[in-house]
């Protein structure tokens, strides 16, 4: 895919906002399963009686949602060479079967790397919302993007 | 029904240990083509001639196997009521086709809830190493947890 966006097109403040993705139960359930198998992600009955009410999505289901909801959007599309990582995962609001999750992407400061001349660093806040336009997480996340003209 | 483990039974300094993880190429690509079709993620011709030098996995999916590994070690049979979230997430070292994944957990603090006086909090740092003994993967969660005795 060619690349549409570098380093340098990540200016502070530009805002990103993604298209819609909707989990199904049985989508929460095999995440659930394979990943995170805590009742209330794995079994909607005896969900029922969990402090969530009924079956929720892991939270790391709900991330890796909004890391495809990005990819989709935009991130094939960039020079993206991966991820430091993140701080500051707040999960808000349970998701639940049916939801319908979009994720706001908005490039808080960038960096060139010390290191290395060829890429810099994007610092992100990842908002994920629900139908009701419910903020259900929140990140800061970092990733690396080589640069179109290296220092 | 009863637990084995309450928030009275973490205290700061307690690890726990487990091992034995591993991703294979099949599911590294099938996470990736779901949630991270990034092509360094998802084809390993590709990858081979990317920064990684070969396909690696999604941080998302070495995360998630770690929250695997948390709740296979202890937090099945604990009094679980969520986690308000993480902080330090670190992607240290790629995870290869085939790594064996091993996961350190560490509590670091309790705290009994202020406005709820039947759980209260656990923080804690895990550590996740490969067969190398390199560190892969680290954060730090929030665990909220029902209490034996709930206090005054």
């Amino acid at each position: 895919m060619a690349v549409k966006y570098y380093w340098e097109d990540f200016t502070p403040g530009r805002v990103f906002e993604t298209a819609t993705r909707t989990l199904s139960e049985e989508d929460i359930v095999r995440f659930g399963r394979e990943y995170d198998p805590q009742t209330y992600h794995t079994d909607a009955e005896v969900a029922r009686s969990s402090p969530f009410g009924g079956l929720i999505a892991s939270g790391w289901q709900t991330a890796a949602v909004g890391m495809r909801l990005m990819c989709d959007c935009y991130l094939l599309e960039t020079s993206c060479v991966g991820s430091p990582g993140m701080d500051e995962l707040r999960w808000t609001k349970p998701v639940r079967p049916g939801d319908t999750l979009r994720m706001r992407s908005t490039v808080i400061e960038a960096k060139p790397s010390g290191k290395q001349p060829n890429r810099g660093t994007v610092q992100f806040h990842w908002e994920i919302f629900n139908q009701n336009d419910e903020l259900v997480l929140s990140i800061r996340g970092r990733q690396l993007f080589l640069r179109r003209a290296p220092a | 029904m009863s637990y084995k483990y309450y928030w009275e039974d973490f205290y700061p300094g307690q690890v726990r240990e487990t091992g034995g993880y591993s991703l294979s190429e099949e599911e590294i690509i099938e996470f990736a083509k779901k949630y991270d079709p990034q092509p360094f993620h998802t084809d390993s011709e590709k990858a081979k001639q990317s920064y990684f030098g070969g396909l690696i996995a999604s941080g998302w999916q070495t995360a998630s196997l770690c929250m695997r590994m948390i709740c296979d070690q202890y937090l099945l049979e604990a009094a679980s009521m969520g986690s308000p979230g993480v902080d330090e997430v670190r992607w240290v070292k790629p995870v290869r086709p085939g790594d064996t994944l091993r996961l350190k957990s560490t509590v670091l603090e309790t705290r009994a809830s202020a406005s709820r006086p039947d759980m209260g909090t656990v923080r804690s740092r895990s550590e996740v190493y490969n067969q190398h003994g390199e560190l892969v993967m680290h954060m730090s969660g929030v665990g909220m947890f029902r209490r034996r005795s709930p206090g005054e």
